[in-house]
């Protein structure tokens, strides 16, 4: 018996291009993206404006009771004490892809279904929490402060609120966090230890989440919102935040034969390498990206040649897409015809823990809807981007083979490959 | 608290101090009302006022069911089993309790609170500076079998929570009392006298295990007996299915007399009540002082 062949089944998007399927396919097929100035970057004090914000949700009072969320969706007060912005975009993510996929209550909840999450916490809350022990004391705090605040927040949430039975964990490797959580649940079903994950991203889209990376000088300080964001131009000076949650669910085939699922792709396998060279910054020549690629691509039974689209971890940062185009013209060699590459951080920006199930959901709906999402706002591409074959504009097609690229801090780095089914 | 006013009237009239409007902030949730008694507590300390801020505060947190429920409750209602609050959202409540009422609550005594009576009579012994009562104690059915003189099949109280104030309980009627065969034929209806026997049972059971309860030494169960009953009446007819919820609370106590009320409801209807329902007892017979304990063993039940 050999080792089953996993698929995405289902998807939900809270995300700063639309709130469903419909609306992020539509804005990735139109190139429109989701960056706003954001109110509480006005101040002189916040050396950045633009935020790419998660519309429709009101989750900026440090007060939960405050809180607003799309109609449509209803979240009782006992879920929503414990729960940070992150949690409140996850757990209406996840409604949308139990929804997507078909699956009646005993179908997650049973040993045989599991959830990983990816979330950097709340910082936002943590703080609140921080402030309120020191002034008021410690009993005086929220009994769900640390539940909702710490970065385990959605696992602990979504396992408990969804009665889930089987695997679940959290990933923190910072941008490859979702990345891990999906090579991970994938392993999961090929080594027949479960049938079903979900794997869920997410992260706070507020000013306590994002404006600490302006320290680091790694924001965009741009304040027109179609050229903060801009993966490969030659111009660009920083990514532009995001927060939201994505939700994918992984099943096997003999599952999806039993339900009569339908699918979005096949999960063909993922890789990961690490560059072992700095905290922050990643390896000048994307050595530990160019070995997550080669093992991807090798875990899956995929040549270099085959792969017809590649969505790049592309941040918008100088040094960050340099290193990316090397690994990718070390993986793929610099004929500049194929694979495509695009960022799709052009129109979403950078969701952190969020970003890589995020962008592999895009890979997902484009393999399923027909289309190749192009790498919007370049005015004057890299020189760097000579050999390889940026798309510009959304395509009308879809790739038969993709290919999704994510690295986080400390040079984490983390391949998923995906095939029309 | 130093810098609290002590004349109510300023508080409203002038601009409110840095903690009235932390308190009014804290309180936003809670009706107009319990943030105006809530603010004449701090600056008065009046005591009857803390009620009102008690329940005014839970009701914050409950479903709008509960909320209508809470206001009609009687101080038996169990927070967590009858208004739905589950064990975090009473911390939050006794949390913000603690922060209006300035008093500390520690796990202990937290654990101790399972019914509306159970928190205000704690609140108010704690912001009177009083000793805490005596938490209400809880017994399964094994408990309530084990003290009672009653046993299966003339027990009609299967769960049990006693407090030094009052007892209740529940009974299932499940249809296999052997009475119902007989009462009535083909259409099997609860006897109002098992009504009555049921709440005199639960008496029997405050006189035996009641937390410090008012009689100052231990009852012996072979001298409780029924005397009488007053302005018994019956509101609804009870059937297999039904869930008689029992409670009774002390009117008089003196020995050799315990006089109760009592009153059974079956959801939210009631069901029968019972205005005095009367008990002899006896102390149990005291062993000479400083003697050893072995020979008062024989004279209580096999399972205390």
């Amino acid at each position: 018996m050999g080792s089953p062949r996993v698929f995405v089944t289902g998807l939900g998007f809270i995300t700063s291009i639309g709130l469903d399927r419909a609306s992020v396919v539509d804005s990735l097929r139109h190139l429109r993206h989701g960056i706003a100035r954001y109110a509480p970057f006005e101040g002189a004090d916040s050396p950045v404006k633009l935020l790419a914000t998660v519309k429709g949700f009101e989750v900026d009072s440090p007060d939960f009771e405050d809180w607003k969320v799309p109609a449509g969706y209803t979240l009782r007060r006992e879920v929503m004490r414990s729960l940070a912005p992150n949690g409140v975009y996850a757990w209406c993510a996840m409604q949308q892809c139990i929804a997507d996929a078909g699956l009646a209550p005993a179908e997650i909840s049973n040993p045989d279904t599991g959830l990983y999450a990816a979330s950097g916490g709340s910082p936002m809350l943590l703080f609140r929490q921080m402030v309120k022990m020191n002034e008021v004391g410690v009993m005086r705090c929220p009994p769900t402060g640390i539940v909702a605040s710490i970065a385990g927040t959605l696992n602990f949430n979504l396992v408990a609120g969804f009665k889930i039975l089987g695997a679940s964990t959290g990933f923190s490797s910072a941008c490859a966090s979702s990345g891990h959580a999906m090579g991970f649940a994938y392993d999961e079903i090929r080594l027949g230890r479960q049938k079903r994950m979900f794997v869920v991203g997410g992260e706070d889209c507020n000013r306590e989440s994002m404006l600490p990376f302006a320290g680091m000088r790694a924001l965009s300080v741009q304040t027109d919102p179609t050229k903060a964001s801009r993966p490969f131009d030659a111009a660009r000076d920083g990514f532009v935040g995001t927060g939201g949650a994505v939700v994918m669910l992984l099943e096997s085939e003999d599952e999806v034969l039993r339900r009569g699922a339908t699918v979005y792709c096949e999960f063909l396998g993922w890789g990961q390498g690490s560059d072992g060279h700095s905290v922050a910054m990643s390896h000048p020549q994307g050595l530990g990206l160019k070995l997550a690629m080669e093992r991807a691509l090798a875990a899956s039974g995929v040549a270099p040649a085959e792969v017809d689209y590649i969505n790049a971890h592309a941040t918008s940062t100088p040094i960050g897409d340099v290193s990316e185009l090397r690994a990718i013209k070390a993986v793929f060699g610099e004929g500049g015809t194929r694979p495509w590459v695009s960022s799709t951080k052009a129109l979403t920006g950078h969701g952190l823990s969020l970003s890589s199930v995020m962008e592999a959901a895009f890979c997902a709906t484009a393999l399923k809807e027909g289309f190749t999402p192009g790498s919007a706002h370049i005015e004057k591409l890299d020189p760097e981007a000579a050999g390889v074959a940026i798309l510009r504009e959304t395509l009308p097609e879809a790739p038969r083979v993709a290919v999704s690229n994510s690295s986080g801090f400390g040079g984490a780095n983390v391949t998923v490959v995906l095939r029309r089914a | 608290m130093a810098s609290a006013t002590n004349n109510p009237s300023t508080a409203q009239s002038g601009v409110p101090t840095p903690e009235e409007t932390q308190l009014r902030e804290s309180l936003k949730r809670c009706s107009p009302a319990v943030v105006e008694a809530a603010v004449r507590y701090r600056a008065t300390k009046d005591v009857q006022l803390v009620p009102t801020v008690v329940l005014g505060i839970i009701e914050r947190f409950l479903e709008p069911g509960a909320a209508e429920r809470l206001r009609h409750a009687d101080d038996d209602v169990r927070v967590i089993e009858d208004l739905g609050l589950d064990s975090l959202t009473l911390m939050e409540a006794v949390i913000l309790i603690e922060e209006v009422v300035q008093i500390s609550i520690n796990n202990d005594e937290l654990r101790s609170l399972r019914t509306v009576g159970d928190i205000k009579v704690f609140i108010d012994h704690k912001v009177r500076g009083l000793p805490p009562p005596q938490p209400s104690k809880y017994l399964p059915l094994e408990q309530v079998a084990a003290v009672m003189p009653q046993q299966p099949p003339f027990l009609f109280v299967r769960e049990a929570t006693l407090s030094s104030a009052w007892a209740t309980g529940t009974y299932t009627i499940t249809g296999d009392e052997t009475f119902l065969a007989g009462h009535f034929k083909d259409n099997p209806i609860f006897p109002a006298s098992i009504m009555l026997e049921a709440l005199g049972q639960l008496a029997v059971l405050y006189l035996l295990e009641a937390p410090s309860s008012q009689l100052g030494a231990p009852v012996d169960p072979k001298t409780i007996f029924f005397t009488g009953a007053e302005g018994v009446r019956c509101h609804r007819v009870c059937r297999p299915g039904d869930v008689l919820k029992l409670s009774v609370k002390p009117k008089r106590l003196r020995m050799p007399l315990a006089t109760f009320e009592g009153h059974i409801r079956v959801g939210q209807e009631r069901a029968a009540v019972a205005e005095e329902v009367s008990l002899t007892f006896g102390f149990l017979v005291e062993a000479p002082k400083s003697a050893e304990p072995a020979p008062q063993a024989a004279s209580t039940p096999p399972a205390s």
